[in-house]
């Protein structure tokens, strides 16, 4: 039997994240941040997040002594920023063991963590981020204002300090031919749009990501609220198109859409890019019933063939061809596991 | 077993659904556990725009006027050493105190990036931004006495309206938290289900 969740609005929305960002009143920033200050702000905030209620899940991980994949799986997963990696010998990670909760040391700001959970979840990712935030003040004081809220290396994040989104799955919308007009009605609500992966209207298997900008003048609940509801309206644009594409011709959709279906599962090399091509494909004949594949399985399985995590996977260095043949192999055999007939 | 909503075909699903912050788990058929995925749309994508305005009152983008801050190059941080033109070039900041010690171009930048330049947001030590709120509506309560006091009685109708805003979001957000079941930090334990997904 396969267990899973499916949380609300997955068949649109990938994952949900609120992450904030705090900086230590008495240490220099980023740009003037020793190797001493850094290491202060690591054991600090290890030393707050392993007394948190929940510290015991916690994992402390050092940039400097990953290896190169181990910190692409993370990045990959949304554990980390890739920003994280432009400063290896200061940076570290902390992740817990359900991969919901990670705080991130010595990005651009000494500490910036987040919550992240599957579906439209806005609010509870919040909630455990705001949670870890009243945790985490009581042993130092975070560098606040009265009037210019939490302060960061960065004037643009000042404020809440707060940068939420959720990723979302837009296959529909993408070949309605209507991306441009739903980032430019997103661009005058003052939040923003972009392809996950890639530049423009142009991304890479219909991945979006959807944030606020401003982080001065509203206070949390405000943007949560806001971005929450252009998720769902978003969400609903999205089932509309798919809707009419299956009235439209039922066949021709079914047809394009289980072709990619047959290539996952008999291709014996699959490159990174043409995957995120299919896997859009078979996660829209997921959600429209095609395909009796569960969407929290098929998004677990998209991360896990990333070329980072497939290096993990392998256990060594891999050529690009090799990493070719190793996703195509994996591809055949999990899929098969996930669908059942 | 068998599948719980169709009752004729083997289940192989144990699907999880989350609404409205509870579970409900049943054992499905691979074509049931399909059926469930697929969500039918319901509302229309047109009214985004009116919907969202009224939440988002004060869109960033300001007025102030977009200008070289040369002549704030020199100002330097007494207590990191960092001068205003050296943050220019990197954009960031080199401790909590370059805050003040650009206060006047560090204004004008925070406007033309948030559209903004009070916090609303939640304070250290409280407990919910409800705190916040209230910080707010006191603040802009002593505004609104300075601009009746001045006789800026357009001013003084905005800043009521604001404050009436506020009001009314402070006590939505007491009623939700009245109705909301309580919550866990993160519920490692009982959510280790969701880590094997």
């Amino acid at each position: 039997m396969y267990e899973y969740v499916l949380a609300p609005d997955q068949d649109v929305v990938i994952s949900s994240r609120v992450r904030l960002s705090r900086n230590y009143e008495d240490l220099p920033f980023s740009p003037k941040l020793t190797p001493e200050y850094a290491e202060e702000v690591i054991e600090r905030t290890a030393d707050a997040v392993f007394k948190t209620e929940n510290g015991a899940a916690f994992t402390l991980l050092r940039m400097s002594e990953l290896e190169e994949d181990a910190r692409s799986r993370l990045v990959e997963h949304h554990l980390i920023s890739y920003d994280l990696l432009k400063f290896v010998n200061r940076s570290a990670a902390m992740v817990s063991s359900a991969g919901t909760v990670s705080v991130m040391l010595n990005e651009e700001d000494h500490v910036r963590f987040q919550g992240l959970l599957p579906g439209l979840q806005l609010e509870r990712s919040a909630e455990m981020a705001l949670r870890l935030d009243e945790a985490l003040e009581k042993s130092y004081p975070f560098a606040f204002d009265h009037q210019w809220g939490f302060l960061t290396a960065c004037p643009a994040n000042t404020g809440t300090g707060m940068r939420a989104s959720v990723i979302l799955h837009l296959p529909a919308i993408a070949s309605g031919g209507q991306m441009g007009a739903v980032m430019q009605t997103i661009a005058k609500l003052g939040l923003t749009i972009r392809g996950l992966y890639g530049e423009g209207t142009e991304a890479q298997g219909n991945l979006y990501q959807l944030s606020n900008q401003a982080t001065l003048g509203r206070s949390e609940e405000d943007v949560i609220r806001a971005l929450s509801a252009a998720t769902g309206q978003i969400v609903e644009h999205e089932r509309n198109m798919r809707e009419s594409a299956e009235k439209k011709d039922m066949l021709q959709l079914q047809d394009r859409l289980m072709r990619s279906w047959g290539e996952l599962m008999y291709a014996r090399l699959m490159s990174a890019n043409e995957f995120m091509r299919r896997y859009s494909d078979i996660r829209y004949a997921a959600s429209m019933g095609y395909l009796h594949a569960p969407l929290p399985g098929l998004d677990a399985l998209m991360m896990d063939v990333q070329p980072g995590s497939l290096g993990v996977r392998a256990g060594k260095l891999i050529s690009p061809r090799e990493s070719e043949i190793l996703r195509a192999k994996i591809l055949r055999e999990d899929l098969q596991e996930l669908v059942a007939e | 077993m068998m599948c719980e909503d169709c009752g004729i075909r083997p289940a192989k699903f144990h699907l999880m659904t989350i609404i409205n912050g509870d579970r409900v788990e049943r054992n499905l058929c691979p074509a049931c556990m399909a059926r469930h995925q697929k969500q039918l749309p319901g509302l229309d994508f047109s009214n985004l725009a009116g919907i969202l305005n009224s939440i988002l009152e004060n869109k960033p983008g300001g007025q102030e006027q977009e200008r070289r801050d040369a002549e704030y190059d020199d100002l330097i941080c007494e207590q990191c050493g960092m001068t205003y033109g050296e943050f220019q070039k990197c954009g960031m900041l080199g401790c909590a105190a370059c805050y003040q010690a650009f206060k006047t171009p560090m204004t004008a930048l925070l406007q033309r990036v948030h559209g903004n330049t009070q916090h609303a947001g939640r304070v250290p030590g409280g407990v919910h931004s409800g705190t916040s709120i209230r910080m707010n509506i006191d603040r802009l309560k002593q505004k609104l006495q300075k601009a009746i006091a001045d006789e800026e009685y357009e001013q003084a109708a905005k800043l009521r309206d604001t404050i009436r805003a506020l009001n009314a979001q402070l006590e939505r957000r007491e009623q939700d938290i009245k109705v909301r079941p309580p919550e866990r930090l993160e519920g490692e334990g009982e959510e280790g289900s969701e880590d094997d997904v």
